[in-house]
């Protein structure tokens, strides 16, 4: 009885469900799809549709300052994509290949304190230890970029990456274990092949979360490192061009083919 | 991995450290600074400018502030030169080290928050005032009385940009009072006026450059920027200076005290205010730049124009827009909340 109770009760037979869903539907996607269709107007106006045109594509492919902000955010993306993945993956067998110990839970909430801390709150804590940084040592080179976006990336790596290691069988590293593996040679071997989709899902969204990011990175570039991001976002008091939204266009298909990327592999491994 | 360290070691020592000879960082609003004036610039002086975007006034001072920011010139609007001064960010200017600073128009000289230009040069300005579709409306564009007080032909015709600061420093002008005036009866005056007028007022949006142009509305509070795009697109459009007081900005290029490339910096300052670059600047970024004698060196759909050069009669009624604070931005949040709803 009770059981059929459960049952009864999906969320789906709701009354309005439909409505509600579609309405969300189209308050998160209608405005992507309008700058979308807007970065392919022939006129000047960002909101008056004047034609066909690949026109913006063309402005902005040819713009040097684009191309440059372009290249900085694919180098900060790759390198935090990289770190941040590393970093993660450790932290995931530092905390579910071992007993339970005291603490486990603050070290999970501090690993992601990214996603809960405002994001303007890092940004100001980082730019007063970076300019520290810079005045004693000098240094301004893109490290800084790299440093404070793997630091945000790591739970965006971690959690794909954890909760690969959850849903996989321990039998297997028992087995490996029983058959005088050493622990490298079972990580090696065995846990580590069978996280690799976990692995690659975990850079890919760090590689995407990089990307996307502006504040942070607002705060503590130094001079000649704007992102693409940082770019489009200095744009906004004078006169917007469709140019604009044909960069963020061309943003968004790439987001999408990685995070896409992201979906075929982690079903995959199912 | 051994690789991949090699390969970001080698990333980040190629980017940044030593500044090499011939450098200028300059902290600059985003496409805001002509490329063919910078590409002149360093041809001529063979020194490399790198430009960085700021957003807001706010992210760039506390960039600035924060130390070590690596950049040696910025360009803050009016009201924050004061604040870089003041907090002692910003070097006092060794004016003989500027020969064209003699250019600087009489009017910008002796501005309230640099006397005698110690501290910055002009970059662009602008205004604020009205744009009016004169085929609609043939009476005195000169007033803010156009939104304030509606006459009978604009009724219901008029848009008013939702833009806080510089609409109520419109309306406390049009009242008698000072921007950002504390005085309760000017602001009561303000406030009763706006709510009146607001039922014959069409719209608040923005887009002010594409509906003056399709005469979507007869005339809107607007910037002098949007509406010389709007009557370059549609000469029925003209701009009005409220005679009550007008709204100002301006953007001034300042030299930083922890300037890396303080020379080069010089050189800079001295080339932008040189009346054939300042028209460079202008030419792209479309508003006046305060320099005299550079009109003549300006597009010819720039030169003459109302929007960007006020008549003689006009210019004094001008007044700085400032971010107000305490008492003053009180009573401004009040009344954009009441006209808000």
């Amino acid at each position: 009885m009770a059981d059929r109770a459960k049952r009864s009760f999906a969320v789906t037979d709701l009354p309005g469900f439909s409505t509600i869903a579609i309405l969300v539907f189209v308050a998160l996607y209608a405005p992507i799809l309008i700058m979308t269709l807007y970065s392919f107007n022939a006129g000047q106006s960002v909101a008056s549709w004047e034609g066909w045109s690949l026109d913006w594509y063309r402005v902005a492919w040819g713009n040097e300052e684009v191309k440059k902000a372009t290249l900085i955010s694919l180098q900060v993306a790759a390198a935090a994509a990289v770190l941040s993945t590393a970093l993660a993956t450790l932290a995931a067998l530092g905390t579910t290949r071992r007993r339970n110990f005291r603490g486990q839970t603050f070290i999970y909430v501090m690993i992601n304190q990214p996603l809960m801390v405002p994001e303007i709150v890092t940004a100001v804590a980082l730019l007063l230890v970076t300019a520290a940084i810079k005045k004693a040592t000098g240094y301004s080179g893109l490290g800084y970029l790299i440093m404070a976006h793997t630091a945000f990336c790591i739970p965006f790596a971690y959690l794909p990456i954890r909760a690969r290691l959850e849903g996989m069988d321990t039998t297997l590293e028992t087995a490996a274990a029983d058959l005088y593996a050493s622990s490298w040679q079972t990580f090696r071997r065995v846990t580590l092949p069978l996280l690799m989709p976990g692995i690659f899902a975990g850079a890919m969204l760090a590689f995407v979360t990089s990307l996307d990011d502006v504040v942070i990175t607002e705060f503590i570039k130094s001079p000649g490192q704007d992102t693409l991001p940082t770019y489009m976002l200095g744009q906004l008091r004078r006169a917007m061009k469709p140019d604009v939204n044909a960069i963020s266009t061309m943003l968004l298909v790439f987001t999408l083919v990685i995070l896409s990327a992201f979906f075929l592999l982690s079903r995959n491994r199912k | 991995m051994k690789t991949t360290l090699t390969a970001l070691a080698l990333l980040m020592a190629g980017s940044g450290l030593a500044h090499a000879e011939g450098e200028l960082f300059l902290y600059n609003w985003g496409n805001y600074t002509s490329p063919d004036m910078i590409k002149k610039f360093e041809e001529k002086y063979g020194v490399k400018v790198t430009i960085t975007d700021f957003d807001s006034n706010d992210t760039a001072l506390a960039k600035v502030e924060a130390g070590a920011s690596g950049f040696d010139l910025v360009v803050p609007s009016a009201g924050f030169v004061g604040i870089y001064a003041e907090k002692g960010l910003i070097e006092e200017l060794d004016l003989s080290k500027l020969p064209n600073h003699k250019n600087i128009a009489p009017e910008w000289m002796n501005v309230e928050w640099d006397q005698g230009r110690k501290w910055s040069v002009p970059w662009q300005w602008g205004s604020t005032g009205m744009s009016v579709n004169v085929k609609d409306y043939t009476g005195d564009i000169n007033t803010s009385s156009i939104f304030m007080d509606p006459p009978p032909e604009l009724q219901g015709k008029i848009n008013v940009i939702p833009e806080m600061g510089d609409v109520l420093a419109l309306a406390t002008m049009w009242a008698g009072g000072n921007v950002c005036s504390e005085d309760p009866e000017v602001m009561k005056k303000v406030r009763d006026a706006l709510l009146a007028a607001k039922p014959k007022w069409m719209s608040m949006d923005y887009s002010t450059v594409e509906k003056m142009t399709n005469h979507d509305y007869s005339a809107t509070v607007d910037w002098n920027g949007s509406s010389l795009r709007s009557r370059l697109a549609n000469p029925d459009v003209a701009y009005g200076y409220p005679k009550e007081g007008y709204g100002l900005w301006m953007d001034n290029v300042v030299l930083l005290k922890d300037a890396k490339n303080t020379e080069n910096a010089y050189l800079f300052l001295d080339f932008i205010m040189d009346p054939e670059n300042a028209a460079m600047l202008s030419a792209f970024a479309r508003y006046a730049n305060g320099i005299s004698g550079s009109e003549a060196f300006m597009p010819d759909d720039m030169k003459s124009t109302p929007e960007l050069f006020p008549p003689a009669e006009f210019k004094d009624k001008g007044q700085f827009v400032t971010v107000c604070t305490g008492k003053a931005l009180d009573y401004q949040k009040a009344i954009w909340t009441e006209l808000q709803k």
